[in-house]
């Protein structure tokens, strides 16, 4: 213990080492630049191949209807909701990590803010899909979902949890494409400046917007971003908090129960960090990210994992003491039937990748592992879409009569629909580790050794060389 | 092609010099200078004598902006354009519709910085500009810290600035730039741009058009359009007789049907004297009586009995209600015609309900009164 | 370089006036409950719950906030740390101010009437939780979990004025991921037991964050303001900046908008939802006068506090950091009166009763600080990051 006493008294550095600006430039654009190498066509056909199977299931969904689903009454949410409560979760920790760390001032987060903001964005997009096609004739969902006005007098209830899901999601994915798109500007300046051919120089130079580097320019961007992230934290709250009041506003046991809100926020970034850390242990690896994207940045991702799990273990423990304590025979046994039902399956495949496999992460050597890390990360990423799929289809299939109790057993294209998912964000992943920067080169920059004046003023402060 | 001059510019190579640079510029006073750094850097903004950006009031206007505009349009559509109870709540409900307000108030809030920092405090965009496409350019978007002092700045010199420029250690260079290049502006009403607009509406109409009125009629949209049912009324191979609608079964009797014994033709007084009025004289029933005469009686009796409808002269006059043939009939045999007919009027069994029948006789009763009035009824 | 020599600390003391000031609230605090207990002491017991979780918001929220340095390796606050340290000493009143209540437990809780839980099948199912002797025991945990973390937390940090060992701090990192998971389970199940079961038959999830953010908040308040008068007056140390301040009104501003998510989120849902087993909680404080109370909180807790920090510059002024954190205390008095005096009055209530204990917590504040400031460093000298905390900037 005592040989490994950090020097509290120096900052952690965020990057290895003290590269110049342009050998990071160099880095970050070399995957863009080169032929991509065999390993990435390798990964694009799988991919690719899942989001295939999603087309073809997607493809006869339309043809057919909902009625190709397993659901059906009592259990009318199945996949569908369960997976986009899922995916828009996992969306939720590039905004955490662009966003409420920025605001924390948390310098490690530079090297995967730009990474996770994307995975939000495809997370989103994920989302969304089945929230269209759930309608069942998604090409009239627009007459439901927006008010507009009609030539019927109708207008859409502003009262009702899925109208605040609507307005939420669309927010949600603007403000987060905005907020990628802003800063992804100084850098398409850049690689403008660092084009060889005219394609790409002309495609560069209309996203760049003409960027000029100006301070001028900079004072106003900074602003900017720290309004934006100053509203985006509080939108990643409240986009999960309407997505659990879709439930909470009702009185069905084990959906009616305050906590909803912020336990369900925990455990969108609970997953978010999980699916964050798999993409960025791969990526890491792929292009040789060792030094921007450091140990100490998994190591802390995980510590993030291990803190929200247990805030997740703690609304389940809630959940269940005050289903007793309320003395409501009804919300006691949807919980009682929820670990000893026909679900209990699924109940302690969550309670065992949500609350118990992070507490490994106690331990310093499995949180420093990479292969445990990965892991780890791919069990809580099942454990949460256990989570979705306990609060929906345990608290529907025992209705309040026994007569009108029901199973929900999914079919080969609730299957097929949920593999297309994942092929839709890992392609979208490759492509953009391929084709943009896949960490933001001009905030890299800022953090470097020596990349700030020294103050006069202050000694030391970690800056000075 | 003559070229101007645009600037005197200096790169530097650490964070240190650019700083000291930039303050030195400031205080020999130029006003029209820039600093041009790969990434934000500390203290600069100082250092150039900037003052602190306005944009937090764009922010906070279109934030409000939104969250004033949704809650009314909330409220406006939940209490008077649209009222629905939901819930047993009241019209507005004002908790429900926090969320929403909330997220309009950011999304305006975002977009309302965003969309103002670039167009009013950027004037992007901007892809034409003397600096861009320079070896300045390139240097200060990669790793070099560079200053630029601008031509039309009131005190430039072009030798002061370049001597200044040395002292603080940076290397000069000047940046020119073409008239032509600069003041390039795209004319509006260029035929060919007014041609792509009227092309894209035309296409944006014939989508929408044909969205909306063809392919959602089209398999497999048109699901719902085509059903595997019978539709009332219509014809069918599937029963004998050829009719979707079936027939009850014989003899069979609808819950709370009471058969009417009487048949057209049979003397109305004479029936009459076996059949009561069940009703009593309330407000009630005859306010139903009213409504029931006023729909199915007046158009050809008048609005009062008076049988002075403007059917008058068209048709077999219908009777007046107020003769002492109608008066002196008991309420039965009114009753009956009313139910079964007399002469060219139609039996109204099926219209108006038993009850109904029976009100509107007490309100013809009423109407009688009312025209044959005694001095005791004024009392 | 060693922090001993940076770091010159001018005076130390508090000035004499404050510290009179102190004590003469707390005689005065002491009389008045002793007057109240001997009149009414059935108000005067509810009146003490008030007092007695106030105390423990602050004392427990203190502990929290040295965890979270320790966890978060947040080096802004380091230079403050002293302050908060010194602020978990009222751990020690808010277990002495516990003994008049647990001497009037039956004048507070229901439940503690086994003939009335005999009849209620909804009480009867939940005596196994509450009941006397758990309710004791179960506080008597908490207490010592909560003293024995604060106790060695504080012992290290003072041992390191000393031995400027970094040792200490990795043991207190270790310590801390320890606490924060104890005092997640404690402070919920605190703030039912003495809170959320003066209503026997009410019941929410989110009760127990709910008290945890109001508690943090208030905390945080106390913190702020004493930090500000300190280096305002020049009893601190030199280098308190902008920086600071900002980082103290942001995390307030953060805070607060917490509170009133969590606040809103479980009023929304009770409300929509509308179960008569749920509502009659809000009801009860929406008649007869409560719901003038109601709405001064959603007001002093939120919307005005809320537009005060809303801005940059506002986060950074001392003055307008004092008022905010000042109206923040007294709002989070007035949330826990309205938690718990519903259940004594059907209407608000205020007479010498409700200001007996706010007078006697000011002062304990302000006494137990002083007595502390002058025996030991009012800065963590010997703390590691305490350079990097003066020179921190955004």
């Amino acid at each position: 213990m005592s040989s490994t006493v950090l020097d509290y008294s120096k900052e952690i550095p965020v990057i290895e080492g003290v590269p110049t600006a342009a050998s990071l430039d160099e880095a970050i654009v070399k995957p863009i630049n080169d032929f991509p190498q065999r390993n990435w066509f390798i990964g694009l056909a799988i991919t690719g191949t899942m989001l295939g199977i999603g087309g073809i299931s997607l493809a006869w969904l339309l043809w057919k209807g909902v009625g190709i689903w397993g659901i059906n009454q009592p259990v009318a949410w199945g996949f569908d909701v369960v997976n986009f409560v899922f995916w828009v979760g996992i969306g939720h920790a590039g905004t955490l990590i662009s966003a409420i760390l920025f605001l924390l001032r948390q310098k490690w987060r530079t090297g995967i803010a730009r990474f996770a903001e994307a995975m939000t964005l495809f997370a989103v997009l994920c989302a969304v899909q089945f929230v269209i096609f759930h309608t069942g004739r998604p090409w009239l969902a627009m007459a439901w979902l927006f008010p507009y006005p009609n030539q019927h007098g109708v207008w859409v209830n502003f009262t009702s949890p899925l109208e605040w899901d609507v307005f939420a999601v669309n927010t949600y994915f603007t403000v987060s494409a905005v907020f990628w798109y802003i800063g992804l500007i100084p850098d398409f300046a850049s690689l403008r400046d660092r084009a060889t051919t005219t394609i790409k120089k002309t495609t560069f130079a209309v996203l760049s917007l003409g960027w000029r580097f100006s301070n001028r320019h900079w004072q106003h961007y900074e602003r900017a971003y720290l309004i934006m992230a100053g509203f985006a934290t509080p939108l990643v709250l409240s986009v999960h908090t309407i997505v659990s009041f879709d439930f909470a506003v009702s009185v069905l046991p084990g959906w009616h129960t305050t906590i909803f809100p912020p336990y369900f926020v925990a455990g969108a970034i609970f997953s978010g960090f999980a699916m964050v850390q798999n993409v960025l242990i791969v990526t890491r690896k792929a292009f040789k990210f060792e030094h921007l994207i450091t140990m100490d940045t998994i190591e802390k991702m995980n510590k993030i994992m291990l803190v929200t799990g247990t805030m997740v273990g703690y609304a389940y423990i809630m959940e269940f003491f005050i289903a007793w304590y309320s003395g409501n025979a009804t919300e006691l046994f949807v919980f009682i039937n929820r670990a000893t039902g026909p679900y209990w399956w699924a109940y302690w495949t969550m309670m065992t990748c949500n609350l118990v496999a992070p507490q490994l992460f106690w331990s310093k050597k499995i949180r420093t592992s990479l292969l445990a890390s990965f892991i780890l990360a791919i069990f809580v990423n099942i454990g949460m879409w256990f989570e979705r799929f306990v609060i929906i289809v345990t608290s529907l299939h025992r209705d309040f009569l026994p007569s009108s109790w029901g199973m929900f057993i999914p079919t080969m294209w609730d299957f097929g629909l949920l593999i297309g998912s994942f092929g839709l964000f890992f392609t979208l992943v490759l492509l953009f580790v391929k084709f943009l920067p896949a960490i933001a080169m001009a905030e890299i920059k800022a953090v470097v050794p020596g990349a700030q004046p020294s103050h006069p003023s202050h000694n030391g402060n970690g800056t000075s060389h | 092609m003559e070229k101007k001059l645009y600037s005197i510019n200096a790169i530097y190579h650490t964070p240190n010099d650019i700083l000291h640079a930039a303050k030195a510029v400031k205080d020999a006073g130029y006003t029209k200078f820039d600093v041009h750094t790969p990434y934000p850097i500390h203290g600069l903004d100082d250092a150039m004598g900037l003052k602190e950006t306005k944009l937090g009031f764009v922010t906070l206007a279109a934030g409000i902006l939104g969250a004033v505009g949704m809650i009314s349009f909330a409220s406006w559509v939940a209490v008077k354009d649209y009222p629905q109870v939901i819930g047993g709540k009241p019209y507005w409900s004002w908790p429900a519709f926090v969320p929403v307000t909330y997220e309009i108030a950011v999304l305006l809030a975002v977009l309302g910085t965003v969309g103002g920092m670039i167009v009013f405090f950027f004037k992007f965009p901007n892809t034409s500009h003397p600096l861009h496409d320079t070896t300045f350019m390139k240097k200060v978007s990669s790793d070099k810290f560079g200053i630029t002092i601008q031509a039309e700045d009131a005190q430039f010199d072009e030798k002061k600035v370049r001597d200044l420029l040395k002292t603080t250690g940076g290397e000069v260079e000047a940046i020119y730039y073409s008239d032509e290049f600069l003041n390039f502006k795209p004319n509006t009403f260029d035929p060919k741009f007014i041609l792509l607009l009227v092309g894209i509406s035309l296409a944006t109409s014939a989508g929408g058009y044909l969205y909306w009125n063809k392919v959602l009629y089209l398999p497999p949209f048109d699901w719902m359009v085509e059903q595997p049912r019978f539709d009332v009324q219509s014809a069918t191979d599937y029963f004998e007789d050829g009719r979707t609608m079936r027939l009850p079964v014989e003899g069979s009797v609808a819950r709370g049907f009471i058969p009417y014994p009487y048949k057209l033709g049979v003397n109305a007084d004479s029936v009459g004297r076996f059949l009561v009025n069940p009703l009593l004289n309330t407000k009630a029933t005859l306010d139903l009586g009213k409504r029931k005469f006023l729909t199915y009686c007046s158009p050809c009796h008048g609005n009062f009995g008076n049988g002075d409808s403007r059917m008058n002269g068209q048709f077999p006059n219908p009777p007046t209600l107020h003769s002492d043939k109608v008066r002196l009939w008991p309420d039965g045999a009114i009753f009956h015609t009313m139910t079964v007919g007399q002469n060219v009027m139609p039996g109204y069994q099926y219209q108006i309900s038993r009850e109904e029948r029976w009100a509107v006789v007490k309100y013809i009763r009423t109407l009688q009164r009312a025209y044959n009035a005694k001095e005791s009824d004024l009392q | 370089m060693s922090a001993h020599e940076t770091v010159i600390i001018p005076k130390k003391e508090l000035p004499a006036n404050i510290v009179t000031l102190g004590w003469g609230l707390t005689i005065v605090g002491l009389a008045l409950v002793a007057v109240s207990y001997l009149t009414d002491s059935h108000r005067a017991a509810f009146n003490n719950i008030i007092g007695f979780t106030f105390l423990a918001s602050i004392a427990v929220g203190a502990v929290f906030y040295i965890a979270l340095e320790y966890i978060a390796g947040a080096v802004w606050t380091t230079p403050f740390r002293r302050v908060i340290e010194f602020l978990g000493m009222l751990l020690i009143p808010v277990a002495v101010l516990s003994i008049p209540l647990f001497l009037n437990l039956h004048d507070l809780f229901h439940w503690s009437h086994t003939d009335v839980v005999a009849k209620d099948a909804i009480l009867t199912n939940k005596s196994p939780y509450l009941n006397e002797q758990s309710f004791t025991i179960r506080f008597i945990i908490y207490i010592v979990v909560w003293g024995l973390f604060y106790f060695i937390f504080r012992r290290n940090s003072l041992k390191q004025d000393v031995s400027n060992d970094q040792k200490l701090t990795k043991k207190n990192i270790a310590l801390a991921a320890a606490f924060i998971p104890a005092l997640a389970i404690s402070i919920s199940l605190f703030s039912i037991d003495w809170l959320m079961s003066l209503e026997p038959h009410w019941f929410s999830t989110m009760f127990g964050v709910y008290y945890f953010t109001g508690t943090i908040l208030t905390s945080l308040c106390v913190i702020t303001y004493f930090v500000v008068v300190l280096s305002e007056k020049g009893f601190f140390f030199k280098g308190v900046n902008e920086n600071h301040y900002y980082s103290f009104g942001a995390l307030m501003f953060g805070l607060l908008s917490f509170w009133a998510y969590i606040a809103f989120s479980q009023f929304m849902l009770i409300w929509y939802a509308n179960l008569p087993e749920e509502t009659f909680w809000y009801i009860a404080r929406w008649e007869n006068g409560w719901e003038y109370v109601s709405i001064a909180i959603v007001l002093l807790h939120f919307w005005i506090p809320y537009f005060m920090l809303v801005s940059r510059p506002s986060k950074m002024k001392p003055s307008n950091l004092k008022r905010s954190a000042a109206l923040l205390i007294f709002a989070h008095f007035l949330d826990l009166y309205w938690l718990v005096m519903p259940t004594y009055s059907k209407t608000p209530v205020f007479s010498y009763y409700e200001l007996a204990f706010p007078m006697l917590s000011i002062g304990l504040i302000i006494v137990l600080f002083a007595i502390q400031a002058k025996k030991y460093n009012i800065v963590p000298v010997g703390d590691p990051k305490l350079q990097r905390g003066i020179d921190f900037h955004l």
